[in-house]
């Protein structure tokens, strides 16, 4: 590729000296062109290519015409093996995408996590994880969507389910008892009494009755689920103080969120994930997991089972410092 | 304790202090050194072999350029070379002098000549709608009835109107689009269905030398067809590149007469709440308000009669039977709708005369059928006179039709079964 880029913008040169100057030689605007496209090439590409600056003054009319600018071209094209196009796509889409598998290399092409490579091909359906996420231009306190379908999904423990509401469909973590055929209210009005949410529905925290199980929760309000949602997990809404709430997460750390990010009600689906048996090493490796390394190593104080107690509660909010710890004291 | 030594160092920015782990962890976590983490982007590392830091690709920062009025920015672009500390020369936007076909970047779709300020949701021939056949009857405003109008029923039942050894015939058809047409053991459906369409048309052709207005038929392939209208103050089109479409001199009789016509009024339209009717239809602010038959005025054959539909797509992209029924009705209102806007005009009215457009649909096994009578151009409120849709849906041409070759004794027979 780089032959035929340097090729291209050799190529386009005029070779006209100024023994042609009687005759009026246009200068060669084909060499921008090679240089533009090999410039966009490389755009693609995150790893910088040699930048060959060409020092070639264009051919210009005798009667005092201006140069016309140069410009640098490439004569080496990036590697694309370890492009990743592919999770750069901007517009939500529910179809799959295909996925590029990095076998645990870095961008230099090393190993940085062992363990991982070859497996099933898998093709990645852009999950929403923002569940108030309202259509372009209808804005309301609350929508529904129907559940279309169930299905399960490579790139997750969890399973995902195609809902459709407006003109619109995407795909959302499912919850335990989702079926198709389901309609779920996604709302993001807080009341002053607790909602009686059913399994699947999405409120603010603060709408929420203590006590709920919740999934998919926002840690930011408007950012997107970030806890909760690998498969059969669920946290538990513990208080609700002044605007905060807190909640308990599947690993029995207490954090506190603004009362205003969203969470689903009920526990993930595939609530049997963690009772699998993989049963032989071959299935492993169509999870892509490879397998460790043979050679025995003398375990240090880093191995063994550890009790520790709970670290402390995690404040994701940014309250004056009286009232974060008014709230803290007494967890 | 080892001191990595760095390039392109100022001496504002902290030194690197590498921890030699011991030699077994190091083999366990491949040559990974612990080390505190700083901004490593954009350094080289000349006094180690492999890359220590930079944890991830480098970043490209790119530096704002500051504009400052009056102030000349000294770029290195008389040098004609990279001059470190020099500005980065910024050329004019270049723009090629000749039309080149492989180039060519179209008009946003705010400049286009037909961009209108309403969107209007286009369904196509690819189209496949959510909700299916009820999502169908919504944008069209009819109601559905199960099964064939009596007098289509009548005509196919009554003997004279059957083709000599029809059932010989259909088998014959049936062989000769599976089994004979190539030498393949299984051919591919867009190989057989096409076939067996075209032998069933022949043996209903051949049904002219007892019916003589029969003769009175084309077969259209491949016309587009445009219908637009309003409904619930969204603009619908109905746009596409049909399979084919069998045309007639004199327009098909109306299957209901007026008075029952009237009587539904009384009928709702299903609405499927939360989904909205509009859809997985293409939205496009960029449209063509027409009403287009595909046929110019003058055709001696300017009656539509009967659509026919083949699937032929194996895949995932395949039409399954819901999808492929609201595609007949889709497009058989789109056609009935272009006829009547062409004979009656544009104004939204009730029709007097109503248009029947029939359609069959097919993926080389199941049928679909499909009879809807126009009666009402009027789709702006829910209220008021639907239109009507008879369908006969799934039905089964033949069980199976499979051939394998069988050896028996070094000799080859084909085992039809």
């Amino acid at each position: 590729m780089a032959l035929s880029a340097l090729a291209r913008a050799l190529g386009s040169l005029s070779l006209s000296a100024s023994s042609n100057m009687a005759q009026g030689v246009r200068p060669a605007h084909l060499l921008s062109q090679t240089v533009k496209q090999s410039t966009e090439l490389c755009r693609y590409s995150s790893l910088p290519c040699s930048r060959l600056l060409l020092t070639v003054r264009k051919t210009s009319f005798c009667f005092g015409a201006q140069q016309q600018p140069w410009r640098g071209i490439l004569t080496s094209a990036a590697l694309c093996q370890n492009s990743t196009r592919w999770k750069q796509r901007t517009k939500y889409t529910i179809r799959p995408i295909g996925k590029k598998k990095t076998g645990g290399r870095d961008h230099t092409g090393k190993i940085r996590t062992h363990g991982i490579g070859g497996g099933h091909k898998q093709r990645y359906r852009m999950v929403d994880f923002q569940r108030l996420n309202f259509e372009a231009g209808k804005e309301s306190e609350f929508f529904e969507e129907k559940v279309m379908e169930v299905r399960y999904d490579p790139c997750r423990s969890a399973d995902i389910a195609l809902v459709a509401g407006g003109s619109r469909k995407r795909w959302i973590i499912a919850t335990e008892n989702m079926q198709a055929g389901d309609v779920i209210k996604t709302s993001r009005t807080i009341g002053r009494m607790a909602v009686s949410a059913n399994e699947g529905d999405s409120y603010p925290l603060g709408a929420l009755p203590i006590g709920s199980l919740i999934n998919n929760l926002e840690i930011y309000p408007g950012k997107g689920a970030q806890y909760v949602r690998a498969a059969g997990t669920c946290g538990v809404l513990l208080r609700k103080v002044n605007g905060t709430a807190i909640v308990q997460l599947p690993s029995k750390r207490q954090i506190q969120v603004l009362e205003t990010c969203m969470a689903t009600v009920g526990r993930v689906s595939n609530v049997d994930h963690n009772k699998r048996i993989i049963g032989k090493a071959g299935r492993n490796r169509w999870l892509g997991i490879r397998p460790s390394s043979g050679l025995w190593q003398r375990k240090g104080g880093w191995a063994g089972r550890k009790i520790k107690p709970i670290p402390p509660m995690k404040s994701y909010v940014n309250l004056p410092s009286a009232a974060a710890a008014a709230g803290t004291t007494t967890s | 304790m080892s001191k990595v030594i760095q390039h392109g160092v100022r001496s504002t920015e902290p030194m690197l202090l590498v921890v030699q782990v011991g030699n077994a962890a190091r083999s366990a976590f491949g040559n990974y050194s612990h080390s505190r983490r700083c901004d490593v982007s954009g350094r080289r590392f000349f006094s180690v072999t492999c890359a220590l830091f930079g944890r991830g690709p480098p970043s490209r920062i790119e530096k704002k350029t500051v504009d400052i009025p009056g102030l000349e920015r000294v770029t290195y672009a008389d040098r004609m070379h990279y001059v470190p500390g020099l500005a980065k020369p910024v050329f004019p936007d270049w723009r090629r002098d000749w039309h080149d076909p492989h180039h060519y970047r179209g008009p946003k779709n705010e400049e286009m000549k037909l961009h209108k300020a309403n969107p209007c949701y286009v369904f196509n021939q690819r189209t496949k709608i959510l909700e299916g056949v009820r999502q169908a009857l919504w944008l069209t405003k009819s109601k559905l009835i199960q099964g064939l109008p009596e007098h289509i029923l009548s005509l196919a039942e009554d003997p004279a109107n059957q083709i000599e050894d029809q059932g010989k015939r259909v088998q014959q058809a049936i062989r000769h689009s599976c089994f004979w047409d190539t030498t393949a053991i299984r051919p591919k459906r867009d190989r057989f269905c096409p076939v067996l369409l075209r032998d069933l048309l022949h043996l209903c052709g051949t049904l002219q030398l007892k019916h003589t207005s029969l003769s009175k038929s084309i077969l259209a392939e491949n016309y587009r067809v445009a219908a637009l209208w309003n409904q619930e103050s969204d603009v619908f089109q109905v746009r596409g590149l049909i399979g084919m479409l069998l045309n007639i001199m004199t327009p098909l009789p109306e299957v209901i007469q007026s008075g029952e016509v009237l009587a539904t009024e009384n009928h709702t339209l299903e609405t499927f709440c939360p989904i909205s009717p509009t859809i997985d239809l293409q939205s496009t602010y960029v449209y063509d308000q027409k009403n287009d038959t595909g046929f110019r005025d003058g055709y001696p054959y300017p009656h539509a009669h009967t659509l026919f539909f083949i699937e032929t797509e194996d895949s995932a992209a395949k039409f399954k039977p819901e999808q492929l029924r609201a595609k007949m009705i889709m497009f058989a209102f789109g056609n009935a709708l272009a006829r009547a806007k062409s004979l009656y005009g544009e104004h939204p009215q009730v029709l007097e005369q109503p248009v029947v457009v029939q359609s069959i649909a097919t993926d080389g096994r199941l049928f679909q059928f499909i009879v809807l009578q126009l009666n009402t151009t009027d789709l702006g409120p829910d209220t008021g006179v639907k239109n009507l849709i008879w369908m006969d849906q799934d039905q089964l041409l033949y069980d199976y039709a499979k051939c394998r070759p069988l050896i028996k004794k070094k000799a080859v027979t084909m085992a039809k079964h």
